[in-house]
């Protein structure tokens, strides 16, 4: 795993002074509310119905098992005891006190960890494919290349005032778990005939009020020349992105008003004119770093481990087995997603006690490494399937055993109205509610891939474009209700769902939900999943099912 | 909540407090006092009496942030913020019971808990932004 060096601690430490001399000034009345707030934004701070809402980064959703520590310490110390992890792989706690912000970001640092860049018209955390290093199907390590671009982008005196915040994902799969096609840029690493690393950049995606895929704009780019392509797209964007409209101002609309191609030319030649040796990472710096992620011994072991076949046997961990652990790239071990979407749980919360548990089993069972899931789970890379069982055994132990990865209790919800300042409605509860539906692991199996995703307004923090079944929280008059989305996905087959038709009440979401997958299994044909059944059919059944009953508006 | 007003609207004024972050409202204990406890809110009969308490508690020692107004209901014989959005801030997440000012029960902790179906189709509440 990466570990910082003198130049990122003391850069960490350097702006934890200014921020606690900066707070104290804001306590003192010297600065307004005005002036303080893009500073305390910039340092993730951001204030939220309860109070501040402290958002920490976590580079490309990576974490040590004493990383992980330090972020339990900091929920129960300051915090109430949890956090909530996010899409973007980060993690926010929602109860923290301004006066006492310095403290905790002076602890944080200790442990190489921060808030810099987690807010603001800058280029937030890149993410990627929470399998990186382990998966069987990559083409090289995504971590590499995500510490390649941080490194570029931490505090990139160029890039820190963008039109609008930008977004990077990172995937080196044919599978993509990062959901790459709704980046500002999405970075696909494969190789080409000769077998060289080469990035397929894709540009313009993105969520939000007007949704959109991202777009090929350059194959084949030789991998060693990323940084300075990155640099020439974010140049035609600083440029030309619009600043009149908040509205308008994300790369997404400067690509769609120029098309595709008219801005693919100017990236092309704003990238010719650029000196790549200013730019472009050097052989032996991306050797060093690729050094700091080298797999830690793993020995292969027998391709079938007797204690993993012998517990099989037994129901539960049968399905945890088939649901939770992914096939990894070394013999004898499985990657394991740990779910933090049990029955009755708040999606992607975390408490203290949950997360120093988890750092000791990571510690146990899989060289003391934790990544976070852009669907706000975590996983485990390295965990011997002989080890399995024992890792099974303790995360229920903490009320994390649920075995639903992908299924439909696997839900991803923004925080909502519970917490968040500008929801219209509430998500968790919504999320809650549909999970109960799926109680019964027959039948949720059954279902089979389902991804339900929900946001509590338009900005789409819980990516509700993307499910399967989306579900976006509106107020209609001052009532909580719901506009439901069929058909998107945020894999390689990314879509953006169409809306269903008139938006259900909240307490109709669930029956509502409930109604599409029951529909389903009637309608599907061998082999197809829920949302290749949406698109064989089109809404029409779907609808029946839906608004049969429904109370809409 | 001892105001003698006796119509079924009224405002009353919400922050947050800089320091801590908690909501804070202007209480009917004493003009410029801030509490976390709604059912200790200042009740105003108008807007105009709420703004005048508010340019007035910009003098007070206790330091929020983005202050403004709200409307509340008493339909249901208690005052309770109209929109579901203010009932939530004075209560804590309603996934959480055990944490913010809900956490301490009580009859007007309990009438906004249910005040959930009072403000069911009772036209989009007034929140009026304020720097
Ligand atoms: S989608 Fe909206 S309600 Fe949900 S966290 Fe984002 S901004 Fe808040």
């Amino acid at each position: 795993m990466y570990a910082y060096d003198g130049l990122d601690r003391s850069l960490v430490r350097d702006r934890v002074d200014e921020f606690r001399d900066q707070v104290a000034r804001r306590l003192a009345g010297s600065l307004s509310e005005e002036q303080f707030k893009p500073l305390r934004l910039m340092n993730g701070l951001y204030l939220q119905l309860h109070g501040y809402m402290l958002r920490v980064a976590i580079p490309y959703g990576v974490l040590s098992s004493a990383k992980l520590r330090a972020l339990a310490h900091v929920a129960r110390r300051w915090d109430r005891g949890y956090g909530h992890f996010t899409t973007r792989q980060n993690l926010q706690f929602h109860w923290v006190k301004l006066s006492e912000t310095p403290d905790i970001l002076a602890y944080l640092a200790e442990h190489d960890l921060h808030a810099i860049q987690t807010s603001g018209n800058c280029i937030r955390n890149t993410t990627t494919d929470p399998f990186a290093g382990a998966a069987r199907d990559e083409a090289d390590d995504p971590r590499v290349w995500c510490e390649v671009i941080r490194q570029w982008s931490t505090l990139h005196p160029e890039f820190s005032y963008l039109p609008r915040k930008f977004k990077i994902a990172v995937t080196a799969s044919a599978k993509d778990r990062a959901a790459i096609k709704a980046h500002d840029i999405g970075l696909r690493l494969g190789r080409d005939a000769e077998g060289r690393l080469v990035f397929e950049v894709l540009v313009g995606g993105g969520l939000g009020r007007t949704p959109h895929i991202g777009a090929l704009v350059k194959k084949d780019l030789p991998a060693d020349r990323l940084l300075s392509f990155l640099t020439a797209i974010l140049r035609v964007y600083n440029r030309e992105g619009r600043r009149d409209n908040l509205y308008k101002a994300r790369i997404k609309i400067l690509v769609s008003e120029l098309g595709l191609a008219a801005f693919a030319e100017k990236v092309e030649q704003e990238w010719a004119a650029l000196d790549p040796t200013e730019i472009d990472i050097l052989g032996t710096e991306l050797a060093r770093i690729r050094g700091q992620f080298a797999l830690a011994k793993l020995d292969p072991r027998p391709a079938v481990s007797r204690g993993f076949e012998a517990a099989r046997t037994r129901e539960d961990f049968a399905r945890f087995a088939r649901n939770n652990i992914a096939p990894h790239k070394v013999q004898g071990y499985g990657i394991v997603t740990i779910s933090l979407k049990g029955i009755g749980d708040t999606p992607g919360d975390c408490t203290a006690d949950q997360m120093e548990a988890i750092a000791d089993l990571a510690e146990s069972y899989s060289q003391s490494e934790i990544r976070v899931t852009h669907a706000q789970n975590l996983v485990l890379p390295n965990v011997a399937l002989d080890d399995a069982l024992a890792l099974f055994e303790g995360l229920r132990a903490i009320g994390l055993a649920s075995a639903n990865i992908n299924l439909a209790s696997d839900i991803i919800a923004c925080p909502g109205l519970d917490y968040c300042a500008l929801a219209n409605a509430r998500a968790i509860p919504i999320a809650q509610a549909i999970a109960r539906r799926f109680e019964d692991p027959i039948f949720e199996e059954a279902v089979g891939e389902l991804q339900v995703k929900i946001s509590g307004c338009i900005n789409a923090c819980g990516h509700h474009h993307l499910g399967h079944i989306g579900i976006l929280g509106v107020d209609k008059k001052g009532e909580e209700y719901y506009q439901l989305t069929l058909g998107g996905s945020g894999a390689e087959d990314a879509a953006i769902g169409a809306v269903l038709g008139p938006a259900v009440a909240a307490g109709d979401v669930a029956d509502a939900v409930e109604a599409l997958a029951r529909r389903y299994l009637e309608v599907r044909q061998p082999e197809e999943r829920f949302l290749d059944t949406v698109r064989r059919l089109g809404p029409t059944p779907f609808k029946a099912a839906v608004y049969e009953h429904a109370d809409t508006v | 909540m001892t105001s003698g007003v006796r119509t079924d609207r009224a405002t009353a004024v919400t922050a947050n407090a800089l320091g801590g972050g908690e909501v804070v409202f202007l209480a009917s204990s004493s003009p410029s006092a801030w509490t976390a406890r709604f059912e200790d809110a200042a009740i105003f009969d108008s807007d105009v009496a709420a703004e005048a308490a508010l340019s007035a508690a910009a003098a007070s020692d206790f330091k929020v942030v983005d202050a403004y107004l709200i409307a509340l209901d008493n339909s249901a014989g208690v005052w309770t913020p109209l929109s579901l959005r203010e009932r939530i801030r004075a209560l804590g997440p309603t996934t959480e019971p055990q944490l913010g000012p809900q956490a301490r029960g009580g009859r007007v902790v309990e009438a906004l808990q249910a005040a959930d179906s009072a403000a069911r189709s009772s036209g989009r509440i007034r929140l009026i932004r304020r720097r």
